[in-house]
Protein backbone atom coordinates (compact mmCIF):
# COMPACT_ATOMS: atom_id res chain seq x y z
CA UNK A 1 0.00 0.00 0.00
CA UNK A 2 2.77 2.04 0.87
CA UNK A 3 4.44 1.53 -2.15
CA UNK A 4 1.75 2.42 -4.31
CA UNK A 5 1.20 5.51 -2.53
CA UNK A 6 4.89 6.34 -3.14
CA UNK A 7 4.33 4.90 -6.98
CA UNK A 8 0.88 7.47 -7.74
CA UNK A 9 2.59 10.30 -6.30
CA UNK A 10 6.04 10.14 -8.19
CA UNK A 11 3.84 9.54 -11.14
CA UNK A 12 1.04 12.44 -10.64
CA UNK A 13 4.40 14.50 -10.02
CA UNK A 14 6.19 13.78 -12.83
CA UNK A 15 3.35 14.12 -15.23
CA UNK A 16 2.85 17.14 -13.95
CA UNK A 17 6.45 18.72 -13.95
CA UNK A 18 6.42 17.41 -18.16
CA UNK A 19 3.54 19.01 -18.26
CA UNK A 20 4.67 22.66 -17.24
CA UNK A 21 7.79 22.50 -18.45
CA UNK A 22 6.89 20.96 -22.02
CA UNK A 23 3.73 23.67 -21.81
CA UNK A 24 5.98 26.94 -21.00
CA UNK A 25 8.61 25.34 -23.57
CA UNK A 26 6.32 25.36 -26.30
CA UNK A 27 4.53 28.76 -25.58
CA UNK A 28 7.95 30.66 -24.95
CA UNK A 29 9.84 29.01 -27.82
CA UNK A 30 7.41 27.64 -30.37
CA UNK A 31 8.42 23.82 -29.21
CA UNK A 32 12.16 22.33 -28.69
CA UNK A 33 12.90 22.06 -32.31
CA UNK A 34 12.19 25.49 -32.49
CA UNK A 35 14.17 26.38 -36.03
CA UNK A 36 16.48 28.92 -35.72
CA UNK A 37 16.86 32.55 -35.16
CA UNK A 38 17.43 35.51 -37.15
CA UNK A 39 17.40 39.30 -35.95
CA UNK A 40 15.86 42.72 -37.37
CA UNK A 41 16.03 45.97 -35.92
CA UNK A 42 13.50 48.45 -35.38
CA UNK A 43 13.19 52.32 -34.02
CA UNK A 44 12.26 52.62 -30.81
CA UNK A 45 8.62 52.51 -29.84
CA UNK A 46 7.52 50.27 -32.77
CA UNK A 47 5.44 48.25 -30.46
CA UNK A 48 7.41 44.83 -30.21
CA UNK A 49 7.17 42.16 -27.24
CA UNK A 50 7.29 38.49 -27.59
CA UNK A 51 4.96 36.15 -28.99
CA UNK A 52 4.03 38.47 -31.77
CA UNK A 53 3.51 36.57 -35.01
CA UNK A 54 6.22 36.74 -37.90
CA UNK A 55 4.64 36.32 -41.40
CA UNK A 56 6.80 35.80 -44.72
CA UNK A 57 4.96 37.04 -47.79
CA UNK A 58 1.94 36.48 -45.38
CA UNK A 59 2.21 33.05 -44.06
CA UNK A 60 2.75 32.49 -40.72
CA UNK A 61 6.26 31.46 -40.62
CA UNK A 62 7.76 32.17 -36.57
CA UNK A 63 7.18 34.71 -33.76
CA UNK A 64 9.65 37.25 -31.69
CA UNK A 65 11.76 35.62 -29.63
CA UNK A 66 13.05 38.70 -27.71
CA UNK A 67 13.22 42.25 -28.00
CA UNK A 68 16.36 44.16 -26.69
CA UNK A 69 16.31 47.48 -26.43
CA UNK A 70 19.69 49.00 -27.85
CA UNK A 71 20.69 52.09 -26.52
CA UNK A 72 21.47 53.91 -30.01
CA UNK A 73 17.86 53.95 -30.60
CA UNK A 74 16.57 50.65 -32.30
CA UNK A 75 15.02 47.57 -31.07
CA UNK A 76 17.17 44.56 -31.96
CA UNK A 77 14.45 41.70 -32.42
CA UNK A 78 15.13 38.07 -32.53
CA UNK A 79 12.81 36.76 -34.71
CA UNK A 80 11.93 32.50 -34.14
CA UNK A 81 11.46 30.98 -37.91
CA UNK A 82 10.17 27.21 -38.08
CA UNK A 83 12.95 25.50 -39.91
CA UNK A 84 11.39 24.51 -42.93
CA UNK A 85 10.96 28.16 -43.75
CA UNK A 86 13.79 30.23 -46.06
CA UNK A 87 13.67 33.69 -45.58
CA UNK A 88 15.12 34.59 -49.35
CA UNK A 89 18.04 37.24 -50.15
CA UNK A 90 16.50 40.29 -50.41
CA UNK A 91 14.08 40.33 -47.78
CA UNK A 92 13.05 43.13 -45.94
CA UNK A 93 11.10 43.33 -42.46
CA UNK A 94 8.40 45.84 -41.51
CA UNK A 95 6.11 46.17 -38.28
CA UNK A 96 2.91 46.33 -39.36
CA UNK A 97 -0.77 46.71 -37.01
CA UNK A 98 -2.08 43.31 -36.36
CA UNK A 99 -6.03 44.37 -35.89
CA UNK A 100 -7.86 47.40 -34.76
CA UNK A 101 -6.21 47.38 -31.06
CA UNK A 102 -2.68 48.32 -31.41
CA UNK A 103 -1.55 45.22 -31.71
CA UNK A 104 1.76 44.40 -33.95
CA UNK A 105 3.12 41.92 -36.34
CA UNK A 106 6.32 41.59 -38.11
CA UNK A 107 6.20 41.38 -42.43
CA UNK A 108 8.84 39.94 -44.03
CA UNK A 109 8.70 41.05 -47.84
CA UNK A 110 10.55 39.16 -49.92
CA UNK A 111 11.69 39.96 -53.53
CA UNK A 112 10.55 38.47 -56.75
CA UNK A 113 12.87 35.83 -58.69
CA UNK A 114 15.38 35.23 -55.36
CA UNK A 115 16.84 32.34 -55.75
CA UNK A 116 19.63 32.20 -52.81
CA UNK A 117 18.94 32.63 -49.13
CA UNK A 118 19.63 34.53 -46.05
CA UNK A 119 21.35 32.01 -43.12
CA UNK A 120 20.72 31.47 -39.87
CA UNK A 121 21.35 34.53 -37.73
CA UNK A 122 21.25 37.18 -40.34
CA UNK A 123 19.92 41.16 -40.02
CA UNK A 124 16.76 40.98 -41.66
CA UNK A 125 17.12 44.20 -43.36
CA UNK A 126 14.27 46.92 -42.29
CA UNK A 127 11.58 48.39 -44.78
CA UNK A 128 9.07 50.85 -45.10
CA UNK A 129 6.11 49.64 -43.09
CA UNK A 130 2.33 50.53 -43.27
CA UNK A 131 0.91 53.09 -41.59
CA UNK A 132 0.49 51.99 -38.01
CA UNK A 133 -2.68 52.72 -35.78
CA UNK A 134 -0.32 55.43 -34.03
CA UNK A 135 0.06 57.30 -37.36
CA UNK A 136 -3.50 57.19 -37.72
CA UNK A 137 -3.94 58.49 -34.87
CA UNK A 138 -1.38 61.51 -35.61
CA UNK A 139 -3.44 62.06 -38.65
CA UNK A 140 -6.26 62.07 -37.02
CA UNK A 141 -5.00 64.66 -34.34
CA UNK A 142 -4.01 66.97 -37.59
CA UNK A 143 -6.86 66.91 -39.08
CA UNK A 144 -8.78 68.14 -35.49
CA UNK A 145 -6.22 70.50 -35.51
CA UNK A 146 -7.09 71.95 -38.42
CA UNK A 147 -10.44 71.76 -37.76
CA UNK A 148 -9.99 73.79 -34.59
CA UNK A 149 -7.83 76.11 -36.17
CA UNK A 150 -10.79 76.55 -38.45
CA UNK A 151 -13.00 76.94 -36.19
CA UNK A 152 -10.80 79.80 -34.33
CA UNK A 153 -10.78 81.64 -37.46
CA UNK A 154 -14.83 81.16 -37.64
CA UNK A 155 -15.38 82.37 -34.49
CA UNK A 156 -12.90 85.31 -34.63
CA UNK A 157 -14.80 85.90 -37.85
CA UNK A 158 -18.40 85.81 -37.20
CA UNK A 159 -18.30 86.61 -33.17
CA UNK A 160 -15.35 88.95 -33.01
CA UNK A 161 -15.71 90.32 -36.18
CA UNK A 162 -18.99 91.41 -36.19
CA UNK A 163 -20.05 88.68 -39.06
CA UNK A 164 -22.69 87.61 -37.38
CA UNK A 165 -24.70 90.78 -36.48
CA UNK A 166 -24.15 91.52 -39.95
CA UNK A 167 -25.86 88.30 -40.90
CA UNK A 168 -28.68 89.50 -38.82
CA UNK A 169 -29.16 92.52 -39.97
CA UNK A 170 -28.94 91.41 -43.37
CA UNK A 171 -31.43 88.83 -42.47
CA UNK A 172 -34.05 91.15 -40.64
CA UNK A 173 -33.48 93.32 -44.31
CA UNK A 174 -33.98 90.30 -46.06
CA UNK A 175 -37.24 89.83 -44.01
CA UNK A 176 -38.74 93.10 -44.51
CA UNK A 177 -38.07 93.29 -47.92
CA UNK A 178 -39.65 89.24 -48.25
CA UNK A 179 -42.84 91.19 -46.16
CA UNK A 180 -42.96 94.19 -48.71
CA UNK A 181 -42.99 92.13 -51.82
CA UNK A 182 -45.69 89.54 -50.34
CA UNK A 183 -47.90 93.19 -49.54
CA UNK A 184 -47.00 93.87 -53.54
CA UNK A 185 -47.90 90.40 -54.51
CA UNK A 186 -50.75 90.67 -53.03
CA UNK A 187 -52.02 94.33 -54.17
CA UNK A 188 -50.91 92.53 -57.48
CA UNK A 189 -53.30 89.69 -56.72
CA UNK A 190 -56.66 92.03 -56.10
CA UNK A 191 -56.02 93.72 -58.66
CA UNK A 192 -55.61 90.90 -60.67
CA UNK A 193 -58.47 89.39 -59.09
CA UNK A 194 -60.66 92.46 -60.24
CA UNK A 195 -59.60 92.57 -63.50
CA UNK A 196 -60.24 89.05 -64.31
CA UNK A 197 -63.87 90.09 -62.71
CA UNK A 198 -64.06 92.47 -65.28
CA UNK A 199 -63.09 90.10 -68.26
CA UNK A 200 -65.62 88.01 -66.89
CA UNK A 201 -68.24 90.42 -66.90
CA UNK A 202 -67.26 91.73 -70.26
CA UNK A 203 -67.27 88.19 -71.55
CA UNK A 204 -70.49 87.71 -70.12
CA UNK A 205 -71.52 91.00 -71.91
CA UNK A 206 -71.20 89.52 -75.61
CA UNK A 207 -74.14 88.53 -77.31
CA UNK A 208 -73.46 85.54 -78.74
CA UNK A 209 -75.57 86.77 -82.13
CA UNK A 210 -73.62 89.15 -82.46
CA UNK A 211 -70.34 87.51 -82.53
CA UNK A 212 -71.74 85.15 -84.61
CA UNK A 213 -72.81 87.65 -87.40
CA UNK A 214 -69.53 89.37 -87.04
CA UNK A 215 -67.78 85.56 -87.70
CA UNK A 216 -69.78 85.08 -91.03
CA UNK A 217 -69.06 88.73 -91.92
CA UNK A 218 -65.70 88.55 -91.35
CA UNK A 219 -65.64 85.21 -92.86
CA UNK A 220 -66.83 86.74 -95.82
CA UNK A 221 -64.62 89.53 -96.20
CA UNK A 222 -61.58 86.65 -95.98
CA UNK A 223 -63.17 84.94 -99.02
CA UNK A 224 -63.50 88.38 -100.92
CA UNK A 225 -59.94 89.29 -99.74
CA UNK A 226 -58.86 85.80 -101.54
CA UNK A 227 -60.37 86.46 -104.76
CA UNK A 228 -59.14 90.11 -105.03
CA UNK A 229 -56.07 88.32 -104.38
CA UNK A 230 -56.53 85.78 -107.23
CA UNK A 231 -57.23 88.66 -109.57
CA UNK A 232 -54.20 90.57 -107.82
CA UNK A 233 -52.15 87.78 -108.97
CA UNK A 234 -53.15 87.53 -112.51
CA UNK A 235 -53.09 91.15 -112.37
CA UNK A 236 -49.46 90.87 -111.67
CA UNK A 237 -48.60 87.96 -114.17
CA UNK A 238 -49.97 89.91 -116.91
CA UNK A 239 -47.95 93.17 -115.95
CA UNK A 240 -45.11 90.60 -115.34
CA UNK A 241 -45.37 89.31 -118.81
CA UNK A 242 -45.77 92.66 -120.18
CA UNK A 243 -42.80 93.85 -118.92
CA UNK A 244 -41.47 91.41 -120.16
CA UNK A 245 -41.37 91.86 -123.39
CA UNK A 246 -40.71 95.57 -122.81
CA UNK A 247 -37.20 94.23 -121.43
CA UNK A 248 -37.39 92.49 -124.97
CA UNK A 249 -38.01 94.83 -127.41
CA UNK A 250 -40.80 93.27 -129.06
CA UNK A 251 -44.61 95.32 -129.83
CA UNK A 252 -44.61 99.13 -129.84
CA UNK A 253 -43.29 100.14 -126.62
CA UNK A 254 -40.85 97.19 -126.38
CA UNK A 255 -39.23 99.63 -129.72
CA UNK A 256 -40.03 102.15 -128.70
CA UNK A 257 -38.33 101.85 -125.73
CA UNK A 258 -35.28 99.62 -126.64
CA UNK A 259 -34.72 101.24 -130.23
CA UNK A 260 -32.57 104.46 -130.22
CA UNK A 261 -33.45 105.39 -134.22
CA UNK A 262 -37.16 105.73 -132.63
CA UNK A 263 -35.38 107.92 -130.24
CA UNK A 264 -33.83 110.26 -132.87
CA UNK A 265 -36.41 110.25 -134.99
CA UNK A 266 -38.64 111.91 -132.33
CA UNK A 267 -35.63 114.24 -131.42
CA UNK A 268 -35.73 115.35 -135.17
CA UNK A 269 -39.38 115.79 -134.80
CA UNK A 270 -39.57 117.97 -131.72
CA UNK A 271 -36.30 120.45 -133.12
CA UNK A 272 -38.76 120.67 -136.56
CA UNK A 273 -41.99 120.96 -133.91
CA UNK A 274 -39.80 123.86 -132.49
CA UNK A 275 -38.27 125.51 -135.60
CA UNK A 276 -41.99 125.27 -136.90
CA UNK A 277 -43.28 127.02 -133.73
CA UNK A 278 -40.99 129.91 -134.17
CA UNK A 279 -42.09 130.15 -137.61
CA UNK A 280 -45.69 130.36 -137.16
CA UNK A 281 -45.09 133.02 -134.24
CA UNK A 282 -42.48 135.28 -136.82
CA UNK A 283 -44.54 134.55 -139.97
CA UNK A 284 -48.00 133.88 -138.83
CA UNK A 285 -49.23 134.76 -142.11
CA UNK A 286 -47.53 132.31 -143.95
CA UNK A 287 -49.06 129.91 -142.17
CA UNK A 288 -52.32 131.85 -140.98
CA UNK A 289 -54.78 133.17 -144.45
CA UNK A 290 -57.50 134.04 -143.14
CA UNK A 291 -59.57 135.76 -145.27
CA UNK A 292 -63.69 136.98 -145.47
CA UNK A 293 -65.20 136.42 -148.59
CA UNK B 1 -22.99 53.16 29.16
CA UNK B 2 -23.82 51.94 25.82
CA UNK B 3 -20.54 53.79 24.76
CA UNK B 4 -18.57 51.53 27.48
CA UNK B 5 -20.53 48.54 26.16
CA UNK B 6 -19.43 49.13 23.14
CA UNK B 7 -16.30 49.94 23.70
CA UNK B 8 -15.59 46.63 25.87
CA UNK B 9 -17.14 44.65 23.25
CA UNK B 10 -15.07 46.42 20.31
CA UNK B 11 -11.74 45.62 22.66
CA UNK B 12 -12.69 42.10 23.12
CA UNK B 13 -13.18 41.35 20.04
CA UNK B 14 -10.09 43.01 18.79
CA UNK B 15 -8.19 40.98 21.41
CA UNK B 16 -10.34 37.73 20.71
CA UNK B 17 -8.37 38.24 16.73
CA UNK B 18 -4.94 38.99 18.59
CA UNK B 19 -5.59 35.82 20.21
CA UNK B 20 -6.12 34.03 17.20
CA UNK B 21 -3.27 35.14 15.09
CA UNK B 22 -1.13 34.94 18.41
CA UNK B 23 -2.53 30.69 18.51
CA UNK B 24 -2.01 30.40 14.52
CA UNK B 25 1.42 31.45 14.88
CA UNK B 26 2.10 29.05 17.96
CA UNK B 27 0.29 26.27 15.83
CA UNK B 28 3.04 27.23 12.99
CA UNK B 29 5.82 27.47 15.51
CA UNK B 30 4.38 23.45 16.87
CA UNK B 31 4.41 22.80 12.88
CA UNK B 32 8.27 24.34 12.75
CA UNK B 33 9.36 22.08 15.68
CA UNK B 34 7.74 18.85 14.17
CA UNK B 35 9.99 18.73 11.44
CA UNK B 36 12.65 17.48 13.57
CA UNK B 37 10.42 13.98 13.80
CA UNK B 38 11.08 12.68 10.88
CA UNK B 39 10.78 9.64 11.94
CA UNK B 40 6.80 10.68 11.80
CA UNK B 41 5.44 12.76 9.28
CA UNK B 42 7.78 11.39 6.09
CA UNK B 43 5.32 8.33 5.30
CA UNK B 44 2.51 9.95 6.70
CA UNK B 45 3.21 13.03 3.93
CA UNK B 46 3.23 9.93 0.89
CA UNK B 47 0.00 9.12 2.09
CA UNK B 48 -1.47 12.69 2.47
CA UNK B 49 -0.24 13.71 -1.36
CA UNK B 50 -2.08 10.31 -2.49
CA UNK B 51 -5.42 11.85 -0.45
CA UNK B 52 -4.69 15.76 -1.48
CA UNK B 53 -3.19 15.16 -4.96
CA UNK B 54 -3.96 11.59 -6.65
CA UNK B 55 -7.55 11.34 -5.06
CA UNK B 56 -8.28 14.98 -6.21
CA UNK B 57 -6.93 14.77 -9.60
CA UNK B 58 -9.77 13.46 -11.53
CA UNK B 59 -12.26 16.29 -9.73
CA UNK B 60 -9.61 19.08 -10.82
CA UNK B 61 -9.38 18.36 -14.04
CA UNK B 62 -12.95 18.06 -14.89
CA UNK B 63 -13.28 21.64 -13.43
CA UNK B 64 -10.56 22.67 -14.86
CA UNK B 65 -11.73 21.39 -18.57
CA UNK B 66 -15.08 23.05 -17.88
CA UNK B 67 -13.25 26.42 -16.73
CA UNK B 68 -11.85 26.15 -19.94
CA UNK B 69 -14.18 25.62 -22.52
CA UNK B 70 -16.53 28.31 -21.03
CA UNK B 71 -14.04 30.97 -20.32
CA UNK B 72 -12.48 30.61 -24.59
CA UNK B 73 -16.24 30.10 -25.59
CA UNK B 74 -17.93 33.29 -23.70
CA UNK B 75 -14.20 35.09 -24.88
CA UNK B 76 -14.92 34.24 -28.54
CA UNK B 77 -18.40 35.64 -28.39
CA UNK B 78 -17.81 38.63 -26.33
CA UNK B 79 -15.70 40.08 -29.18
CA UNK B 80 -17.14 42.40 -31.61
CA UNK B 81 -16.23 42.23 -35.11
CA UNK B 82 -12.86 43.48 -36.44
CA UNK B 83 -10.91 42.00 -33.35
CA UNK B 84 -8.29 39.46 -34.43
CA UNK B 85 -9.37 36.16 -33.45
CA UNK B 86 -6.00 35.28 -31.76
CA UNK B 87 -7.06 37.54 -28.94
CA UNK B 88 -9.64 34.54 -27.46
CA UNK B 89 -6.31 32.50 -27.40
CA UNK B 90 -4.22 35.45 -25.41
CA UNK B 91 -7.11 36.09 -23.20
CA UNK B 92 -7.99 32.04 -22.48
CA UNK B 93 -4.58 31.62 -21.37
CA UNK B 94 -3.99 34.85 -19.04
CA UNK B 95 -6.99 34.00 -17.07
CA UNK B 96 -6.48 30.14 -17.05
CA UNK B 97 -3.03 30.71 -15.80
CA UNK B 98 -3.04 33.56 -13.80
CA UNK B 99 -6.03 33.59 -12.15
CA UNK B 100 -8.71 31.01 -12.66
CA UNK B 101 -6.95 28.14 -12.91
CA UNK B 102 -4.90 28.26 -9.34
CA UNK B 103 -7.94 30.10 -7.69
CA UNK B 104 -10.75 27.87 -8.82
CA UNK B 105 -8.72 24.74 -7.89
CA UNK B 106 -7.98 25.82 -4.42
CA UNK B 107 -11.67 26.51 -3.63
CA UNK B 108 -12.56 23.06 -4.81
CA UNK B 109 -9.83 21.44 -2.81
CA UNK B 110 -11.06 23.27 0.31
CA UNK B 111 -14.12 21.65 -0.13
CA UNK B 112 -12.30 18.06 -0.96
CA UNK B 113 -9.35 18.39 1.10
CA UNK B 114 -9.61 20.80 3.44
CA UNK B 115 -12.76 19.73 4.83
CA UNK B 116 -11.65 16.15 4.96
CA UNK B 117 -8.55 17.34 6.84
CA UNK B 118 -10.66 18.88 9.44
CA UNK B 119 -13.16 16.36 9.74
CA UNK B 120 -10.48 14.13 10.10
CA UNK B 121 -8.29 15.72 12.54
CA UNK B 122 -11.59 17.28 14.88
CA UNK B 123 -12.84 13.47 15.08
CA UNK B 124 -9.17 12.63 16.09
CA UNK B 125 -9.41 15.58 18.74
CA UNK B 126 -12.91 15.13 19.88
CA UNK B 127 -12.41 10.78 20.43
CA UNK B 128 -9.13 11.57 22.73
CA UNK B 129 -6.85 9.90 19.90
CA UNK B 130 -4.49 13.32 19.94
CA UNK B 131 -4.40 12.30 23.68
CA UNK B 132 -3.75 9.33 23.41
CA UNK B 133 -0.56 10.02 20.63
CA UNK B 134 1.06 12.09 22.59
CA UNK B 135 0.44 9.70 25.56
CA UNK B 136 2.40 7.62 23.12
CA UNK B 137 5.14 10.28 22.72
CA UNK B 138 4.09 10.83 19.33
CA UNK B 139 3.98 14.81 18.45
CA UNK B 140 0.53 14.72 16.99
CA UNK B 141 1.49 17.83 15.00
CA UNK B 142 4.26 16.11 12.93
CA UNK B 143 2.02 13.29 12.76
CA UNK B 144 -1.51 14.97 11.66
CA UNK B 145 -0.26 18.56 10.41
CA UNK B 146 3.30 18.46 9.27
CA UNK B 147 2.04 15.97 6.44
CA UNK B 148 -0.86 17.84 5.58
CA UNK B 149 0.70 20.80 5.11
CA UNK B 150 4.15 19.35 3.09
CA UNK B 151 1.99 17.04 0.77
CA UNK B 152 -0.46 20.06 0.12
CA UNK B 153 2.30 22.85 -0.69
CA UNK B 154 3.36 20.19 -3.09
CA UNK B 155 0.68 18.80 -4.56
CA UNK B 156 -1.48 21.90 -4.96
CA UNK B 157 1.03 23.42 -7.65
CA UNK B 158 1.13 19.77 -9.37
CA UNK B 159 -2.64 19.82 -9.53
CA UNK B 160 -3.11 23.44 -10.73
CA UNK B 161 -0.43 22.34 -13.39
CA UNK B 162 -2.28 20.02 -14.62
CA UNK B 163 -5.58 21.90 -14.34
CA UNK B 164 -4.00 25.02 -16.18
CA UNK B 165 -3.50 22.23 -19.48
CA UNK B 166 -6.41 20.49 -18.90
CA UNK B 167 -8.39 24.04 -19.44
CA UNK B 168 -6.13 24.90 -21.89
CA UNK B 169 -6.99 21.92 -23.97
CA UNK B 170 -10.56 21.95 -23.35
CA UNK B 171 -10.38 25.51 -24.10
CA UNK B 172 -8.29 25.21 -27.91
CA UNK B 173 -11.33 22.12 -28.67
CA UNK B 174 -14.42 23.68 -27.85
CA UNK B 175 -12.60 26.68 -29.99
CA UNK B 176 -11.92 24.89 -32.89
CA UNK B 177 -15.40 22.24 -32.43
CA UNK B 178 -17.63 25.30 -31.62
CA UNK B 179 -16.55 28.32 -33.31
CA UNK B 180 -15.20 30.08 -36.48
CA UNK B 181 -11.90 30.40 -34.50
CA UNK B 182 -8.87 27.91 -36.05
CA UNK B 183 -5.89 26.28 -34.61
CA UNK B 184 -3.39 29.05 -35.90
CA UNK B 185 -5.64 31.74 -34.09
CA UNK B 186 -5.41 30.26 -30.63
CA UNK B 187 -1.90 28.77 -30.62
CA UNK B 188 -1.11 32.95 -32.23
CA UNK B 189 -2.78 34.01 -28.74
CA UNK B 190 -1.66 31.99 -26.32
CA UNK B 191 1.90 32.58 -27.44
CA UNK B 192 1.63 36.74 -27.59
CA UNK B 193 2.89 37.67 -24.63
CA UNK B 194 3.95 34.69 -23.01
CA UNK B 195 6.81 34.62 -20.29
CA UNK B 196 8.08 31.81 -18.28
CA UNK B 197 7.30 33.61 -15.37
CA UNK B 198 3.75 33.63 -15.76
CA UNK B 199 3.76 30.24 -14.90
CA UNK B 200 6.05 30.61 -12.01
CA UNK B 201 3.48 33.00 -11.12
CA UNK B 202 0.60 30.74 -10.94
CA UNK B 203 2.87 27.86 -8.82
CA UNK B 204 3.53 30.53 -6.60
CA UNK B 205 -0.35 31.06 -6.18
CA UNK B 206 -1.22 27.61 -5.93
CA UNK B 207 1.88 27.03 -3.26
CA UNK B 208 -0.20 29.60 -1.15
CA UNK B 209 -3.25 28.61 -1.43
CA UNK B 210 -2.20 24.85 -0.97
CA UNK B 211 -0.45 25.99 2.70
CA UNK B 212 -3.51 27.89 3.65
CA UNK B 213 -5.57 24.99 2.97
CA UNK B 214 -3.61 22.77 4.81
CA UNK B 215 -2.71 25.23 7.73
CA UNK B 216 -6.23 26.62 8.29
CA UNK B 217 -8.16 23.33 7.82
CA UNK B 218 -5.55 21.39 10.25
CA UNK B 219 -5.64 23.99 12.78
CA UNK B 220 -9.62 24.17 13.02
CA UNK B 221 -9.90 20.33 13.33
CA UNK B 222 -6.69 20.51 15.91
CA UNK B 223 -9.03 23.28 18.04
CA UNK B 224 -12.41 20.82 17.44
CA UNK B 225 -14.56 21.40 20.12
CA UNK B 226 -16.01 18.40 21.92
CA UNK B 227 -19.01 16.02 20.07
CA UNK B 228 -20.12 16.01 16.20
CA UNK B 229 -21.08 19.58 16.58
CA UNK B 230 -18.19 20.86 17.53
CA UNK B 231 -16.61 18.96 14.59
CA UNK B 232 -19.29 20.35 12.25
CA UNK B 233 -18.65 23.55 13.32
CA UNK B 234 -15.07 23.45 12.77
CA UNK B 235 -15.58 22.24 9.44
CA UNK B 236 -17.67 24.86 8.43
CA UNK B 237 -15.66 27.60 9.83
CA UNK B 238 -12.57 25.51 8.09
CA UNK B 239 -14.05 26.08 4.88
CA UNK B 240 -15.13 29.68 5.29
CA UNK B 241 -11.64 30.74 6.49
CA UNK B 242 -9.71 29.30 4.22
CA UNK B 243 -11.71 30.59 1.20
CA UNK B 244 -11.41 34.24 2.90
CA UNK B 245 -7.82 33.36 3.10
CA UNK B 246 -7.17 32.06 -0.70
CA UNK B 247 -9.24 35.35 -2.05
CA UNK B 248 -6.82 37.50 0.47
CA UNK B 249 -3.64 35.55 -0.93
CA UNK B 250 -4.91 36.20 -4.29
CA UNK B 251 -4.92 39.87 -3.96
CA UNK B 252 -1.51 39.63 -2.08
CA UNK B 253 -0.09 38.20 -4.52
CA UNK B 254 -1.09 39.99 -7.74
CA UNK B 255 -0.40 43.13 -6.01
CA UNK B 256 3.14 42.05 -5.30
CA UNK B 257 3.90 39.88 -8.47
CA UNK B 258 1.40 41.45 -11.05
CA UNK B 259 3.49 43.94 -12.73
CA UNK B 260 6.36 41.06 -12.93
CA UNK B 261 3.65 38.90 -15.39
CA UNK B 262 3.88 41.23 -18.00
CA UNK B 263 6.14 40.55 -21.28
Amino acid sequence: MKRRDEVLVGLLLIVSVAAGVAGTVWLARGGLSAGYDMYARFPWGAGLKNGQPVLLAGVNVGFVKGVKLDPAGSLVVTLAVQKEYRVPDGTTAAVEPNGIFGDQLIALTPTLGASTYMAAGDTIPTGAGTPTTGDLLAKGDSIARDVEALTGALRAEFVSGGGIADLRKVTGEMAALVAELGQIATAQSRELTITQQQLRATLAAVDSAVVDSTMRSIRTSTANVAAITEELQVAQAQVRSMLTKLDNGTGTAGKLLNDPSVYARLDMLLMRLDSLAIDVKANPRRYINLRVF
Amino acid sequence: MPIAASWRTLHKGFCSVLRQFGEHGYYLRDIMRAARETDTWPRETIRQMRVIGVESLLLTVIVAAFLGGVTAFQTRFQLFPGVQLSAVGLIARQSIVLELGPLLTALVLTGRVGARMTAEIGTMRVTEQIDALETLAYDPVAFLSLPRLLAALVMLPALVMLANVSAIVSAWLTLILATDVRTVDFVDGLRLSFIPFQVVYSLVKATAFGGAIAFVCSYQGYIAQAGAEGVGKATARAVVITSVAILTLDAIVAAVLAPFVQA
